[in-house]
This record gives structure tokens, sequence and C-alpha cells, in this order.
């Protein structure tokens, strides 16, 4: 496996950025590899002192020295909103759609920055260990974000269940104009339009942006980046993020591990390796796949693939069932989506006899958005439909509260309910997404 | 005009083709919509929902899916369940699982309902129709009387029993006044008054045959055709494909004999004066052609859903379609090239090679003065004044076998008439006439029972008894093919449906060939009217095989063909098809509809009581169905 660090020239919702090194120039940690293009983009920086060996028009390599150090070259620019922009930070929580961009038009009054720190999907936990590291760094990066954009109300949003982490941000907020919201602990409390709605009450049509309802989104980390970014200076060159699931010679307790600060451009096998050691890159003797993301919308990813700034997990999810011949997919808008189950139900061995989307799936742009995030609008249709159309079994990717209502009929239907979560679940021995819990929340 | 998206089809299940359909719209909890039509249907929790929530209809479960869910066992409605008004707006006090009756006990309060007053009007209290997912004719609830009343009478209603009123005809002669209820015709200039305007005339002389008899040269004398038997090695010229022919008598006593699958029941006419659609045409009474075929490997041409077997057993003779009981049969019996059985080319060429023998006889016909047993006047009027009328034909256009000849030099020929696949299955305009005069030769085949062969154009009951309506003012007949792929289906009646808006017709009726793969095209002429405006009845085999997998919220006064046992397409040619009493419930549901008079909406499932209580309605036969083996 390689060791170099590759570096993808297009880690954000936009256009990619154009090389400004050259095959065998030298560069130093925090140096910019490719600057953004003309439009909505990020620049690029190497997070290791190294020599560049290969560019394409994909990516950029680097071969990393031996001795690497923690300094790395600081930003030039002085305003913190063209430092973000400098810096290449993008939305950390796995969209990655430029921050400079999120931020570039103040409100006029009564804007609200929400901080996201539902961090939703089931295993990911560096941005818990982030704020219980960093408490006081993220509020200021949150606070830079809402004097940027105007705001008059910043809004913390995080999981109820937390509650260590939010006594800690409790003590070390003192701004009077931030207030923390309270979220219940199902899948996609983080949603963007399910915050809004949480936390403001206002329900967001499926294509309209938490802008409609006066409201900024930042994710933890971004947040924590952009304080880097106007208080260091430091260009977006480290990551966090949860590694888990079938991990070499990996006790119980170390089935989820959280890294803070990445390299980004960091080979997929070598985190694997930090946990699980050589053998195998670090993996169990059999895995089904890995999964950059979370459980429910990550992607499967290669072993050679790199660390990118949207990487929030890696997971290695175990071996897949094997499924009946004939399999029906219902697709939820916040969890898989279609192509996404269909290589699920391949890997699985069935066939896939019928597609379903719940019925609050709209179709937004090149993919679905949901009504309203995590409140079920009934599936017994659906799931009828797929057994009329020859399913022996279903393949899902709903959220908390949909599956809870597949539950409640696909069994009785003689349908076994598959989810797309199970394999990352199954790996790290946590309780998989079928029905609720009575008083889950 | 309201602009609708159109709906997204995806392919469903059809024994003839590959197609599987499935709704890709709103089919689950309740929208606002809706749920004013389901306001005393139980209510169900579609999901999960949590103590102290307000209930609104989106938590609500589709009542429409509440039979697909008994009896899958996914529902018990229980006896202290309550109804959906009685409980929007108020709110829970414990967590309920998803697909629960929602009791009292749940609730901080039960909506009071007051009981309706008992002059309530009638289109409140009977529910409006609901998108239906398997549309089986509806309920008639209204009849036309002879004092120019339509009689609305409720038999059973929620809360409501035993209720008439009685409602002005539209239009009609003895309408009195008072408030009539809005209808198109209501707003036309005082002074058209639906006078008859003739615009062309067509006189069909039906000339008494009383026997055939295959011999050494083709003549009519006395009554009796001889065909000479050379014709059938002279025809084969007409296309190489067709690799023999033979020609045979079967008399209506001897019906018990062999027969390989019924491809086409066609007629003897010829056009003696005029164009077709208007003059004078000539049609043997008493005989008909019946073409069959093979292929040189002896496969029955166009084999799954043939019909060969006993022809006393593999005809519904009667029907408009079929052979009648004392009808003569010419059998002509073809057998084409190996494997053409199901292309385009082998079954047209048995088609191309009958009409050459049928075109000697024609010629005999045209000038042998024989009995006229019935002179038939048909007319092409307009009927100013009156609802604007048209009838619209979805006929086979998939290919293969699947097509029409439109418009042939002589009636219910093939020569000289445009395939509707080579058209592009684009809607295309007849006068009634025309197509009384025969202006369509069938060549569909697969699905023997559910199919319009050439002779049920010539004698369409639909055709006839729209024009004949007084009340009415039909300004033509449409054509449109259905295609086979279904971008061409949703192109196709796009082109309809903006011919029927520039028609600017008050009504319309759709009837459709076949079942599966035809009705996404029909669901979707359906739409294509009902999305402008126009009152629209469908009329289509449906039951239990061929329910509309697809419904769309316009498929509410849907009339049902089926007269098989089982509810299946069987192998009795022409058995499910339009029949006089399919068309005066179809012509009384498109009046209803126009006149905003309701139509109760269809139980779930197939169920023939419906179609005979409606027959009943109107005065008509009992709708008998045939036991064909299907039923199970």
């Amino acid at each position: 496996m390689s060791t170099l660090f590759r570096f993808p020239l297009k880690q954000n919702v936009g256009i990619g950025a154009v090389p400004c090194v050259i095959e065998g120039d030298d560069v130093h940690r925090g140096q910019l590899l490719a600057v953004q293009g003309e439009g909505l983009g990020s620049n690029i920086f190497s997070s290791v002192s190294g020599r560049v060996t290969e560019v394409t028009d994909k990516d950029i390599s680097v071969e990393p020295d031996a001795e690497q150090s923690p300094e790395y070259e600081k930003l030039k620019k002085t305003e913190p909103l063209d430092l973000i922009r400098e810096a290449g930070i993008v939305g950390l929580g796995g969209a990655g759609f430029p921050t400079y961009a999120k931020l570039g038009k103040p409100f006029e009054k009564d804007g609200t920055v929400i901080l996201n720190a539902a961090e939703c999907e089931p295993i990911l936990s560096h941005n818990m260990v982030r704020i219980a590291q960093n408490p006081s760094e993220v509020i200021a990066g949150m606070i830079i974000a809402m004097d940027i954009v105007h705001a008059e109300h910043g809004i913390i949003a995080i999981k109820g269940i937390h509650e260590k982490e939010i006594a800690l941000l409790r003590k070390k907020c003192t701004d009077p104009r931030i207030r923390i919201a309270t979220l219940e602990n199902v899948y996609p409390a983080g949603e963007e339009r399910a915050i809004v709605r949480d936390t403001m009450g206002v329900l967001l049509p499926p294509d309209q942006l938490p802008l409609a309802a006066g409201a900024v989104i930042v994710n933890t980390e971004t947040a924590y980046r952009i304080w880097e970014a106007v208080e260091l200076k430091k260009p977006l060159i480290d990551k966090d993020m949860t590694v888990a699931g079938k991990i070499r010679g990996n006790e119980e307790d170390k089935l989820i591990r959280v890294f803070l600060d990445v390299p980004l451009g960091t080979p997929v096998s070598a985190m694997f390796e930090k946990v699980g050691g050589a053998e195998n890159h670090g993996l169990a003797d059999t895995y089904g796949e890995i999964i950059m993301g979370g459980p429910f919308t990550g992607k499967r990813t290669s072993l050679d693939a790199p660390v990118i700034k949207t990487t929030g997990g890696l997971i290695a999810a175990e071996c897949f069932p094997k499924g009946p011949e004939k399999i029906g997919l219902l697709v939820c808008a916040c969890g898989a989506d279609e192509a996404r189950l269909r290589q699920i139900a391949e890997s699985m061995g069935s066939e896939v006899v019928g597609v379903e989307f719940c019925k609050q799936a709209q179709p937004v742009k090149n993919s679905r958005k949901c009504q309203n995030p995590g409140h079920c609008p009934g599936q017994v249709q659906k799931v009828l439909n797929l057994r009329k159309a020859g399913a022996q079994a279903v393949l899902i990717s709903n959220c908390t509260d949909c599956t809870n209502t597949v539950m409640s009929c696909a069994p009785q239907l003689g349908l076994p309910v598959y989810h797309c979560t199970d394999g990352a679940l199954r790996a790290v021995n946590d309780k998989l997404v079928r029905r609720m819990h009575k008083h889950a929340g | 005009m309201p602009a609708e998206k159109p709906k997204k089809w995806k392919i469903q299940t059809d024994p003839q083709d590959s197609g599987r359909i499935k709704q890709e719209v709103n089919d689950m909890s309740l929208t606002k919509e809706q749920v004013a039509e389901h306001m005393k249907d139980p209510a169900i929790f579609c999901c999960r929902r949590q103590k102290g929530l307000k209930i609104s209809e989106a938590d609500l479960e589709d009542p429409a899916i509440f039979d697909d869910m008994i009896d899958a066992g996914l529902l018990k409605l229980s006896d202290d369940g309550l109804t959906i008004e009685q409980v929007l707006g108020t709110t829970l006090t414990t967590d309920v699982e998803a697909l629960t009756p929602i009791t009292p006990a749940v609730l901080d309060h039960v909506n009071e309902i007051s009981a309706p007053a008992a002059d309530e009007k009638p289109e409140e209290t009977e529910a409006a129709a609901a998108p239906a997912p398997v549309p089986a004719a509806p309920q008639i609830t209204t009849t036309t009387g002879s004092d120019g009343m339509i009689h609305i009478e409720i038999g059973k209603a929620e809360k409501i029993e035993g209720i008439k009123l009685d409602v002005p005809v539209f239009g009609g002669p003895a309408g009195p006044a008072g408030p009539a209820p809005v209808i198109p015709a209501a707003a036309a200039p005082a002074a058209k008054k639906g006078e008859k305007k003739v615009i062309r005339t067509l006189t069909k002389k039906h000339i008494k045959i009383t026997d055939v008899e295959i011999g050494d040269e083709t003549s009519i004398k006395d009554g009796k055709i001889t065909i000479d038997k050379k014709l059938t090695e002279l025809a084969l010229k007409e296309d190489p494909l067709c690799k023999s022919l033979a020609l045979d008598v079967i008399y209506p006593d001897k019906r018990h004999v062999y027969t390989d699958t019924i491809m086409d029941v066609c007629p003897i006419a010829t056009k003696v004066e005029g164009e077709l659609g208007e003059g004078v045409t000539k049609v043997a009474d008493g005989v008909v052609f019946m073409l069959t075929g093979v292929d040189e490997d002896g496969v029955q041409v166009h084999e799954f859903g043939s019909s060969e077997g006993y022809l006393d057993e593999r005809m519904y003779f009667g029907h408009p379609g079929c052979a009648d009981e004392n009808d003569i049969i010419i059998r002509c019996h073809a057998v084409i090239a190996s494997k053409t059985g199901m292309t385009r080319p082998g079954p047209f060429a048995a088609h191309k090679c009958q009409d050459y023998i049928i075109q000697a006889v024609r010629d005999k016909l045209k000038t042998y003065e024989g009995e006229v047993v019935r002179e038939e006047v048909c007319e092409d009027v307009r009927r100013e004044g009156n609802p604007r009328v048209v009838l619209v034909k979805e006929i086979m256009g998939q290919g293969a076998m699947h097509d029409n000849v439109i418009c042939p030099n002589e009636p219910c020929g093939v020569f000289g008439g445009q395939k509707n696949v080579d058209c592009g299955n684009v809607p295309i305009m007849l006068t009634p006439n025309q197509v009384r005069d025969g202006s369509i030769h069938a060549l569909t085949c697969i699905g023997p029972a559910t199919k319009e062969m050439t002779r049920h154009y010539i004698r369409e009951p639909l055709v006839e008894g729209l024009a004949a309506d007084p009340e009415l003012d039909l300004i033509g007949v449409i054509f449109v093919g259905s295609p086979q792929v279904n971008d061409e289906k949703m192109w196709v009646s796009e082109r309809l449906g903006s011919l029927l808006e520039s028609l600017d017709v008050d009504g319309c009726i759709i009837t459709t060939e076949g079942f599966g793969n035809n009705h996404i095209d029909f669901i979707q002429h359906i739409g294509q009217a009902g999305k402008r405006g126009i009152p629209v009845v469908g009329v289509s085999f449906c039951a239990y095989q061929g329910q509309l997998v697809v419904g769309n919220k316009y498929a509410t006064a849907m009339v049902e063909e089926n007269m098989d046992a089982g509810g299946f397409e069987n192998n009795i040619a022409g058995c499910s098809c339009i029949t006089r009493e399919v068309a005066a419930r179809a012509i009384q549901m498109l009046k209803n509809r126009m006149a905003g008079v309701d139509i109760k909406p269809a139980p779930k499932k197939w169920n023939n009581d419906v179609i005979n209580a409606n027959n009943k309605l109107l005065g008509l036969p009992e709708t008998k169905l045939v036991e064909s083996g299907t039923l199970h």
C-alpha cells in the first residue's frame, strides 16, 4: 500500500481547484498545492512536508519526508472572511459546501447562526471529543461566524444525551446571544432543516436552505477550523474523524476510535493501521466493505483512497449477509440513496425487483430531500408495493421513525428487513436501526 | 387551466409485455385534499406517534389502502375505533404505535359530530370519488326518466337511506325552469337547442346471403356466394410470407369443429357509391370471413394468448366483433412462413391475402341485386347547443401483430389503408360514419377476449349509441394508438390532450382494448382529459386480472367490459369487449359526469354485482359471466 499522500483537487461542492505545483516541487506543510478556481470552490494545501511526485487532472500526490513537524505555513490574509476563504474551509459535516460562500451574505437583521453539534450518524463521535477538548475554541469559531454574518442570535444544537458536553459548553459560553438547544437522540436530528425546525420552529420546504428561515448552520468542526484559520492563520490541513469497525485485534472497548487532527491526504489504510497494526492493514480477516462517512450516508471507499476534507468516518463493516433471491429497496432521502442500496443489494447477492421512495423524499436538483426529516409519513403502501413486485425482503435506508413504521408492517408480511446501516452497526456491536424503544429520545 | 405535472410511471406486471407499472404519487398518509373524502372513515395512525401530538391528516393512514392492509393481516379495525372527523385536532395522551386504530382512550377529547340534516344535498353525503387505484365499474346512481328528469336514488349511504331526488336533465326539451345543475350546456346560447343538422349520410344495405360454396368461379346468385377455389393460389402472390391458404364453409349448426387461432372476423362489405363514410355501402348479411393461422412449423400465429380449439367454444357469438348466432362462417386458414407469427410482416401477410379473396367477393356484391334485409341509414350530424362529446378509442399500436389498418379503400379492407404503427400512433379523427363504414381493419391478436376485431368497428355500439343520442353532440371518434415504449405512450397521450383541448369538448369517453400495457396509456389519456377539466368516462376490461394497477384522481367513472367468471382474460374471442350494455352504461355515466351528478366510488375489488346493479338501473339485461375455467 502506498505511503503517498494524495490530495484530490475537488473536495467540495462546486468546482475543483487548479494545481499550482509541479512534479518534483518540494512542499511544506501548509503550502498551497492547488488554488481555488473561478467560482465556488476551495484551496487545497499540503498537510505534510515532502516532494510532489505526481500532478494529474484529478489529484496531487506528495511523498512525505521522514520527519514531520506540526508547524505549518501561515495564511496571509487579515480579515476573518478572507482567512476562511484562503484556508479552504468547507462544510466539514460531510456536505463540503465552501464556508466563505455560506457566510458571504450578512443578515440585515435577526439572523441566527446554529452550531450543528448533533452528530446524529451512529458511531461517529469525533465532534463530541472535539467539544470536550476545545469547547472555548469551538464557541469562539461560532462567534467569528456570527460576527461575519451580523447574526443577533446563536444556537448550539446538541443531543440531550450528551450531558457532559452540554455542561461544559454552558460553562464556557458567556456570550448572552447564544443559547443551547437540545435535540432528540434520533436520526436525522442533525439534518439542516430538521435542526431549523427543532430549534426555531420553522419547517422549511425541501428546496429551501436554512437561510430562508434567517439561519446559517455551521458544523462543530467547521467552527473549530474557522477559529484556527482566524486566530492561528492555519489552513485546513487536518481533519477530525472516527475510525471504527472490524479492526484487527481490536477489543470491545476499541471498536470506535476518534482521531483528532489527522493530516488530509493520509491513505485510508494508514488510519486502520494506526489502530490495528500493519497486518492486513489493521483490518480483521474478514469484513464486508470500507465505508467513508457515517452508516446512513457514507459511501464505499477503498484502502488506497485518501482522507479528504469531508471525511468524517472510516468504518470497516461486517461481512454482508446472504440476502434472498429477490429484494425490494425503500429509499429514504435522509439515508443511503438508490445507487448505494443497489450496491449493498448486489453485495448481498440479491436481485433488486422493486424500488420505492419514501413519500417525503422529494427530488431536489440531483438528489432527494425529506419534506419533514425524521417524521414518518407512513410506509405501508410502499412495502406492499415491494411485496407485490416479488420482493422476499426489503432493504431500506430510512430514518429512525420511518424504519419503525416499516418494522410495524414488513415482518407481518413475511418480509425480513435489512437496513443500510446494518454492516457498520454490526461491526461495532451496536444496536441495529429497527423498531424504536418506547421512550426513544 | 390548472397546470399539472405529468405523473411519472414506472412499469408494472403485464402478461403480454415486459412492463410493470407503479404509481409514484402520494398514496400514504393523507393530504388535505384527500381528507375531505374520508372524514367518516376509520382513523388509523400511519406511524408511531407520541404523547402530546395534535392530530392532523398527515398522521393518518389513507383509508384507500385499508382493504389491502386488512387482506395482508396488517390491520384490524376496532369497534371502538374513531373516524377521521372525530379525531382531527384532538391531542394524543399517550404514545401510540403505527397502524393501530385511534380510540377514545388515547385522546384528550373526541370531536362531536352532528348527524347530517335530512335535506343535505346528495353530493355531499356520497363520498366524492377518490383516486381509484382499482376501478371496477362504479355504481350509477341516476337514471334519465322519460319526463326529462334525472332521478337520483341513494340506496344506502352513510347515515342516509332511501332518499330520492329529481334533477332536471340538461338540454332536454322537457327541462323545466329552476336551479339546473351547472353543466357546460347551460352556458350555450339559448338559441341553439341541439337541433340536428345532418352533414352526410351513409346508407348500408344489408344483402341477404343464405349459402356459401367453394367452387370453380366467383359469383353471387340467389343469395348464394360461390368462391373460386383458385383464388387461394392467386392470393398467395400478394405476399411471399403467406405460404398457403385454404377456404372452407362452417354452417351455424356445425360449429363444433377444431379451429386454429382466430385472427380476425371480417364482414364482406363494399362501396357502391361515394367514399368511406358516405354514399352507399353493401354488406353481406348472414355471412362473415374468419381468418385463422399457423406458421409452417404448426405454431399458432401470435402463440400465447391464442384461441385455437373447438370453434363453438372459442367465440362469443353475437358480440359486435364476432360472428352472429346464425352467420355462415367462411374460414380462411393461412399458413405463414416459419417463425413469422410474432412479427409484423407475418400475420399481416395473412390479412393481405385474405383481403384479396374478399375483394373478389366484394366485386360480385357490388352488382348483385339481392334481397335487402335491412337498410341502415347512418348520419354524421351536428347538434349544436348540446354538450360536445368525443369518443376516444385507444387501439393497439405496439407493432408486431398489435396494429390496425386505418381507412382502407374498401370497408373493412386492407388495401389503401395506413397502418396505425406507421402513423406513429398519433390521434386520428374519424367521423362516426367513417367508423361505421369499416374504416378500421384490426390486426390485433394476442388476448382474443379483450381485443376488438374488424367486425367490431363497423358496428361499434358506443359509436352507434353516441351518434344517435339526441342529448349529445358527438363531434367525432378519435383513434389513438398504444405504442410499445412508455416514453412514446406519454408523447402520444400529450398529443391527445392538446387535441381534446382544442376541440373544446364538454365530455369524452375513452375506451381501450386488451389490458396491462395499454392501461398505461389509457390512464394517461384519462388524466389528459381530467386535468383539462373535461368530464371523462373510461371503458375497459379490468376485472380481476386487468385491474388498473395505476389510477389517478380523474379515473372515477369507469365502466367494466369483463364477462369472464374468473375476471380473467380467457380464450373466447370477443368475450370481454364493448357490448350494447357496456355502451349504454358508459353513455349514462358520461351524462352524469357532465351534469355534475356524483358517481359512487367502486368497491376496492371487482364485483359483477356492481355492474348488474348498474344494468338494472338502466333497464339493461343482466351481465352473465362465462365459465371458462379461469375461476379460482
